[in-house]
Protein backbone atom coordinates (compact mmCIF):
# COMPACT_ATOMS: atom_id res chain seq x y z
CA UNK A 1 0.00 0.00 0.00
CA UNK A 2 1.37 3.19 -1.20
CA UNK A 3 2.58 5.08 2.22
CA UNK A 4 3.50 8.53 2.81
CA UNK A 5 6.29 8.73 5.66
CA UNK A 6 6.26 11.83 7.46
CA UNK A 7 9.34 12.73 9.16
CA UNK A 8 10.02 15.65 11.54
CA UNK A 9 12.69 14.98 14.06
CA UNK A 10 16.57 16.05 13.25
CA UNK A 11 18.48 13.10 11.91
CA UNK A 12 21.52 14.12 13.73
CA UNK A 13 19.91 13.44 16.74
CA UNK A 14 16.75 10.77 16.50
CA UNK A 15 17.18 7.27 14.35
CA UNK A 16 14.16 7.37 12.75
CA UNK A 17 15.37 8.78 8.99
CA UNK A 18 17.87 5.61 9.02
CA UNK A 19 15.00 3.14 10.23
CA UNK A 20 12.23 4.49 7.82
CA UNK A 21 14.51 4.40 4.84
CA UNK A 22 15.12 0.74 5.44
CA UNK A 23 11.69 0.09 5.70
CA UNK A 24 10.65 2.63 2.92
CA UNK A 25 8.82 0.11 -0.28
CA UNK A 26 8.86 0.56 -3.65
CA UNK A 27 5.72 4.30 -4.34
CA UNK A 28 6.05 5.02 -0.94
CA UNK A 29 7.26 8.55 -0.17
CA UNK A 30 8.96 10.38 2.13
CA UNK A 31 8.19 13.94 3.42
CA UNK A 32 10.79 15.75 5.42
CA UNK A 33 9.18 18.07 8.11
CA UNK A 34 9.81 19.94 11.01
CA UNK A 35 13.88 19.45 11.94
CA UNK A 36 14.33 16.46 9.60
CA UNK A 37 14.85 18.78 6.43
CA UNK A 38 18.44 19.31 8.34
CA UNK A 39 18.64 15.60 6.63
CA UNK A 40 19.02 17.56 3.40
CA UNK A 41 22.04 19.92 4.45
CA UNK A 42 25.02 19.16 1.47
CA UNK A 43 28.29 17.07 2.77
CA UNK A 44 26.06 15.07 5.03
CA UNK A 45 25.89 10.93 5.34
CA UNK A 46 22.35 11.66 5.44
CA UNK A 47 21.79 13.57 2.37
CA UNK A 48 24.10 10.85 1.00
CA UNK A 49 21.46 8.27 2.29
CA UNK A 50 18.85 10.12 1.08
CA UNK A 51 20.39 9.95 -2.40
CA UNK A 52 20.36 6.61 -2.64
CA UNK A 53 16.83 5.71 -2.75
CA UNK A 54 15.50 4.56 -5.36
CA UNK A 55 13.46 6.56 -8.22
CA UNK A 56 10.28 5.45 -7.73
CA UNK A 57 10.30 6.86 -4.16
CA UNK A 58 9.54 10.31 -4.02
CA UNK A 59 11.40 12.58 -2.01
CA UNK A 60 9.50 15.91 -0.31
CA UNK A 61 10.45 18.78 2.26
CA UNK A 62 8.18 20.76 3.50
CA UNK A 63 8.78 24.74 2.12
CA UNK A 64 7.98 26.68 5.10
CA UNK A 65 10.65 24.35 7.31
CA UNK A 66 13.44 24.29 4.89
CA UNK A 67 12.90 28.71 4.62
CA UNK A 68 13.10 28.82 8.41
CA UNK A 69 16.24 26.86 8.35
CA UNK A 70 17.77 28.22 5.72
CA UNK A 71 18.61 24.90 3.06
CA UNK A 72 19.47 25.18 -0.03
CA UNK A 73 16.95 21.89 -1.21
CA UNK A 74 19.02 19.39 -3.57
CA UNK A 75 17.44 18.08 -6.94
CA UNK A 76 16.33 14.90 -5.13
CA UNK A 77 14.16 16.68 -3.40
CA UNK A 78 11.06 18.63 -3.94
CA UNK A 79 9.48 21.34 -1.92
CA UNK A 80 6.24 21.32 -1.36
CA UNK A 81 3.99 23.83 0.58
CA UNK A 82 0.81 23.04 2.78
CA UNK A 83 -1.98 22.33 0.07
CA UNK A 84 0.69 20.21 -1.81
CA UNK A 85 0.82 18.17 1.36
CA UNK A 86 -2.93 17.71 1.69
CA UNK A 87 -3.17 16.52 -1.89
CA UNK A 88 -0.09 13.96 -1.31
CA UNK A 89 -2.08 12.69 1.84
CA UNK A 90 -4.85 11.81 -0.43
CA UNK A 91 -2.20 10.72 -3.30
CA UNK A 92 -0.92 7.81 -1.25
CA UNK A 93 -3.57 5.10 0.72
CA UNK A 94 -1.74 6.04 4.00
CA UNK A 95 0.27 8.54 5.46
CA UNK A 96 2.65 7.26 8.24
CA UNK A 97 4.28 10.00 10.69
CA UNK A 98 7.38 8.82 12.73
CA UNK A 99 6.08 10.59 15.68
CA UNK B 1 -12.61 13.48 1.38
CA UNK B 2 -12.93 13.19 4.63
CA UNK B 3 -9.80 13.54 7.24
CA UNK B 4 -9.21 12.99 11.01
CA UNK B 5 -6.32 15.10 12.55
CA UNK B 6 -4.43 13.82 15.80
CA UNK B 7 -1.83 15.95 17.32
CA UNK B 8 0.35 14.33 20.46
CA UNK B 9 2.31 17.64 20.88
CA UNK B 10 1.58 20.39 23.16
CA UNK B 11 1.53 24.27 21.32
CA UNK B 12 5.39 25.81 21.97
CA UNK B 13 6.37 22.45 19.88
CA UNK B 14 6.48 23.49 15.91
CA UNK B 15 3.87 20.40 15.34
CA UNK B 16 1.65 21.60 16.97
CA UNK B 17 1.65 24.30 14.19
CA UNK B 18 2.13 22.42 11.64
CA UNK B 19 -1.18 20.53 12.07
CA UNK B 20 -3.11 23.85 12.32
CA UNK B 21 -1.64 25.27 8.87
CA UNK B 22 -2.53 21.52 7.46
CA UNK B 23 -6.17 21.48 8.77
CA UNK B 24 -6.51 24.81 7.71
CA UNK B 25 -5.40 23.54 3.76
CA UNK B 26 -7.61 20.58 4.07
CA UNK B 27 -10.57 22.84 4.74
CA UNK B 28 -9.39 25.20 2.25
CA UNK B 29 -9.69 22.78 -0.19
CA UNK B 30 -13.71 21.96 0.42
CA UNK B 31 -12.46 18.29 2.28
CA UNK B 32 -13.72 17.65 5.58
CA UNK B 33 -12.70 17.12 8.76
CA UNK B 34 -14.19 14.72 10.64
CA UNK B 35 -12.43 14.97 14.04
CA UNK B 36 -9.67 16.77 15.60
CA UNK B 37 -8.29 15.00 18.57
CA UNK B 38 -5.75 16.24 20.66
CA UNK B 39 -3.77 13.13 23.30
CA UNK B 40 -0.65 13.34 25.19
CA UNK B 41 0.72 16.94 24.78
CA UNK B 42 -1.48 17.72 22.57
CA UNK B 43 -4.15 18.86 24.98
CA UNK B 44 -2.24 21.90 26.17
CA UNK B 45 -4.01 23.19 22.81
CA UNK B 46 -7.35 23.12 24.21
CA UNK B 47 -6.44 24.92 27.67
CA UNK B 48 -7.89 28.36 27.69
CA UNK B 49 -4.78 29.35 30.56
CA UNK B 50 -1.75 29.01 28.30
CA UNK B 51 -0.27 32.54 27.69
CA UNK B 52 1.96 33.06 24.67
CA UNK B 53 4.90 35.43 24.68
CA UNK B 54 3.22 38.90 22.50
CA UNK B 55 5.84 37.70 19.93
CA UNK B 56 4.72 34.17 19.25
CA UNK B 57 1.73 33.52 17.92
CA UNK B 58 -1.11 32.21 20.19
CA UNK B 59 -1.17 28.53 19.40
CA UNK B 60 -4.59 27.41 21.32
CA UNK B 61 -6.34 30.06 20.91
CA UNK B 62 -5.91 29.64 16.95
CA UNK B 63 -6.76 26.25 17.26
CA UNK B 64 -10.18 27.78 18.98
CA UNK B 65 -11.45 30.00 16.33
CA UNK B 66 -10.35 27.41 13.33
CA UNK B 67 -12.75 25.07 15.30
CA UNK B 68 -15.33 27.47 16.24
CA UNK B 69 -15.44 28.91 12.65
CA UNK B 70 -16.15 25.46 11.02
CA UNK B 71 -17.62 23.87 13.73
CA UNK B 72 -15.35 21.11 13.57
CA UNK B 73 -15.52 18.36 16.17
CA UNK B 74 -12.76 19.04 19.21
CA UNK B 75 -11.86 16.07 21.22
CA UNK B 76 -9.36 16.53 23.74
CA UNK B 77 -8.48 13.00 25.24
CA UNK B 78 -9.94 12.48 28.82
CA UNK B 79 -7.43 10.48 30.94
CA UNK B 80 -4.18 12.54 28.82
CA UNK B 81 -6.37 15.86 29.75
CA UNK B 82 -6.84 14.96 33.85
CA UNK B 83 -3.01 13.95 34.47
CA UNK B 84 -2.33 17.70 33.01
CA UNK B 85 -4.39 19.54 35.09
CA UNK B 86 -6.38 20.51 31.78
CA UNK B 87 -10.17 20.20 33.61
CA UNK B 88 -13.31 21.11 32.54
CA UNK B 89 -15.82 22.57 34.88
CA UNK B 90 -17.13 18.97 34.68
CA UNK B 91 -13.97 17.07 35.85
CA UNK B 92 -12.70 20.19 38.21
CA UNK B 93 -16.32 19.68 40.36
CA UNK B 94 -15.90 15.74 40.03
CA UNK B 95 -11.86 15.62 41.70
CA UNK B 96 -12.65 19.07 43.95
CA UNK B 97 -10.17 21.36 41.36
CA UNK B 98 -10.19 24.74 41.54
CA UNK B 99 -9.85 25.79 38.33
CA UNK B 100 -11.05 24.68 35.10
CA UNK B 101 -9.09 25.67 31.95
CA UNK B 102 -11.07 23.78 28.55
CA UNK B 103 -14.43 25.11 27.42
CA UNK B 104 -16.58 24.75 24.79
CA UNK B 105 -15.63 23.94 22.23
CA UNK B 106 -13.75 21.40 23.46
CA UNK B 107 -14.81 18.21 24.56
CA UNK B 108 -12.99 15.64 26.90
CA UNK B 109 -13.50 12.06 26.18
CA UNK B 110 -12.70 8.80 25.35
CA UNK B 111 -9.64 7.07 23.38
CA UNK B 112 -12.33 5.17 21.53
CA UNK B 113 -13.08 8.44 19.87
CA UNK B 114 -9.60 8.49 17.87
CA UNK B 115 -10.30 5.00 16.82
CA UNK B 116 -13.95 5.96 15.64
CA UNK B 117 -12.27 8.81 14.02
CA UNK B 118 -9.81 6.79 12.14
CA UNK B 119 -13.25 4.39 11.07
CA UNK B 120 -14.83 7.41 9.61
CA UNK B 121 -12.01 9.11 7.85
CA UNK B 122 -10.45 8.09 4.41
CA UNK B 123 -7.32 9.22 5.86
CA UNK B 124 -5.99 9.98 9.59
CA UNK B 125 -3.20 12.48 9.76
CA UNK B 126 -0.78 12.43 12.93
CA UNK B 127 0.92 15.33 13.97
CA UNK B 128 3.94 15.13 16.93
CA UNK B 129 7.28 15.25 17.64
CA UNK B 130 9.50 18.14 16.61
Amino acid sequence: MPTLHVLSDSPFTDASLSSCLRLLNEDDGLLLCGDAVYALLADTPQLQALELIPDSIQLYALEEDVQARSIDAPACAQVIDYPEFVRLSLKFAKVNSWL
Amino acid sequence: MKFAIALFAAPHQPSSRRALRFAQAVIAQGHEIVRLFFYQDGVYNASSAVVSGQDEIDLPSQWREFVDQHQLDGVVCIAAALRRGALNDEEAARYSRTAASVQAPWQLSGLGQLHEANQIADRLICFGGA
